[in-house]
């Protein structure tokens, strides 16, 4: 996992599966990483090929840390078919800002 | 009178289907595509019916049986290959042979239902789906008695229970033995084979479900074959093997199913702020997965 602060930009990326296997330290590493309090947060999802509920439990823990902050953009960044339905599945990409570029 | 019958093997477009078995025992609103074509022969006056197939001839053989159920006599045929209606013909209908169904039920290949050859079963996910959502208001046959039209455009297995405070959009296909839970929306254009369970609040549009499927409370399935584990998107033909069965799985893990589904219930009639990831968490630790959500507050 790559954690990159450009301005006001947290960006997330070289995440090639987010399970029960690495979620928390997902968690910690990017809980630790606001509090440089970024305006926008972008997630890449590019690479990740596996997901299961912890990894989405980590990025909901994400979602309502920046809940709390008004005006912080979290966004998902071009998430894989696969991570797409599962996101969908469990309706959280209601939650989330879903961009590709 | 006479017919043959040709059981597609692989294709290639519609691999996953075929994962769980030959593509003519594939489920149909309540049949494999082999019974619905038996019974419509039978119908058109068939009363010997030779059934030739390359792939899964246990598993043909098991579905069909030898025809007593249809009163028809049924032969299952061992084959190399899937052979062309040609081939087949020309190897197992002699040639001015009396007592053949005529043409085009003399020799059928089972790559559409009845009745709809400009929809092809298997040439894709979305022709598949599309296939079966134009055969839903055909498939309610006499023979079948254990689904009724309770509305114009729904029906409904009679052994099915579907709470009051769920809402069915016609057109729907709720099977038999299916469980709709209260709160969940089964929308338009959904088929959902025997024995699913819809958990509560979940939404299912678009979609097919497969039999003894399990779709976990507050889901949402939209455009997509469900069946087991495995979602496919019809549109993209996008496949994902949903890793945690409280979200989609099958039944065959019936225990373990009913648990989540009992606790998610409870879950989401606490009525929890955010219960959702409230759900995914929790079901995560009682997986014995790692607790890694701390909600704040």
């Amino acid at each position: 996992m790559k954690i990159e602060s450009q301005g006001e930009c947290l960006s997330i990326s070289e995440i090639h599966e987010l399970t029960a296997q690495n979620s928390a330290h997902f968690r910690d590493e990017v809980q630790a990483a606001l509090k440089g309090s970024p305006a926008v947060i972008e997630i890449n999802l590019s690479k990740t090929r596996f997901m299961d509920s912890s990894g989405l439990g980590a990025l909901f823990a994400l979602y309502r840390a920046t809940a709390q902050s008004p005006g912080v953009i979290l966004r998902l960044l071009n998430p894989m078919p696969e991570i797409q339905q599962l996101l969908e599945l469990t309706q959280m990409q209601q939650l989330f800002e879903i961009v590709r570029r | 009178m006479k017919t043959l019958l040709i059981c597609p093997s692989s294709r290639p477009a519609v691999a996953h289907i075929a994962e769980f078995g030959p593509l003519a025992t594939a489920p149909i609103l309540g049949d494999c595509i082999a019974g619905h074509w038996i019974e419509h022969l039978t119908a058109l006056g068939a009363r010997q019916i030779q059934v030739l197939v390359a792939d899964g001839e246990d598993q043909v053989r098991l579905a069909v049986g030898d025809g007593a159920r249809w009163g028809v006599r049924i032969s299952v045929v061992a084959a190399n290959f899937e052979p062309t209606k040609k081939e087949a013909g020309d190897r197992y209908r002699p040639d001015g042979e009396p007592g053949w169904l005529p043409a085009p039920n003399d020799v059928v290949l089972l790559s559409h239902l009845p009745g709809n050859p400009g929809l092809p079963l298997f040439e894709s996910y979305a022709s598949w789906f599309s296939a079966l959502i134009a055969w839903m208001p055909l498939a309610l046959t006499p023979a079948r008695v254990r689904v009724k039209e309770v509305r114009p455009g729904i029906w409904i297995g009679s052994r099915a229970r579907v709470s009051p405070a769920a809402k069915l959009v016609a057109p729907c296909w709720v099977g038999d033995q299916v469980t709709v839970e209260a709160g969940a929306v089964v929308g338009a254009g959904t088929i959902l084979e025997d024995r699913t369970v819809v958990g509560g609040n979940s939404v299912v549009t678009q979609s097919w479900v497969g039999p003894d499927t399990f779709v976990g409370p507050m889901t949402s399935v939209t455009n997509s074959l469900a069946w087991g584990s495995t979602l496919i998107d019809w549109r993209t033909d996008s496949l994902l093997h949903v890793p945690d069965s409280f979200l989609l799985g099958s039944l065959a893990k019936a225990q373990s199913a009913a648990t989540t589904d009992r606790f998610g219930r409870a879950l989401i009639e606490k009525g929890t702020p955010d219960s959702k990831a409230a759900l995914i968490t929790a079901f995560s630790t009682r997986a014995g997965c790692t607790p890694n959500l701390k909600l704040p507050g």
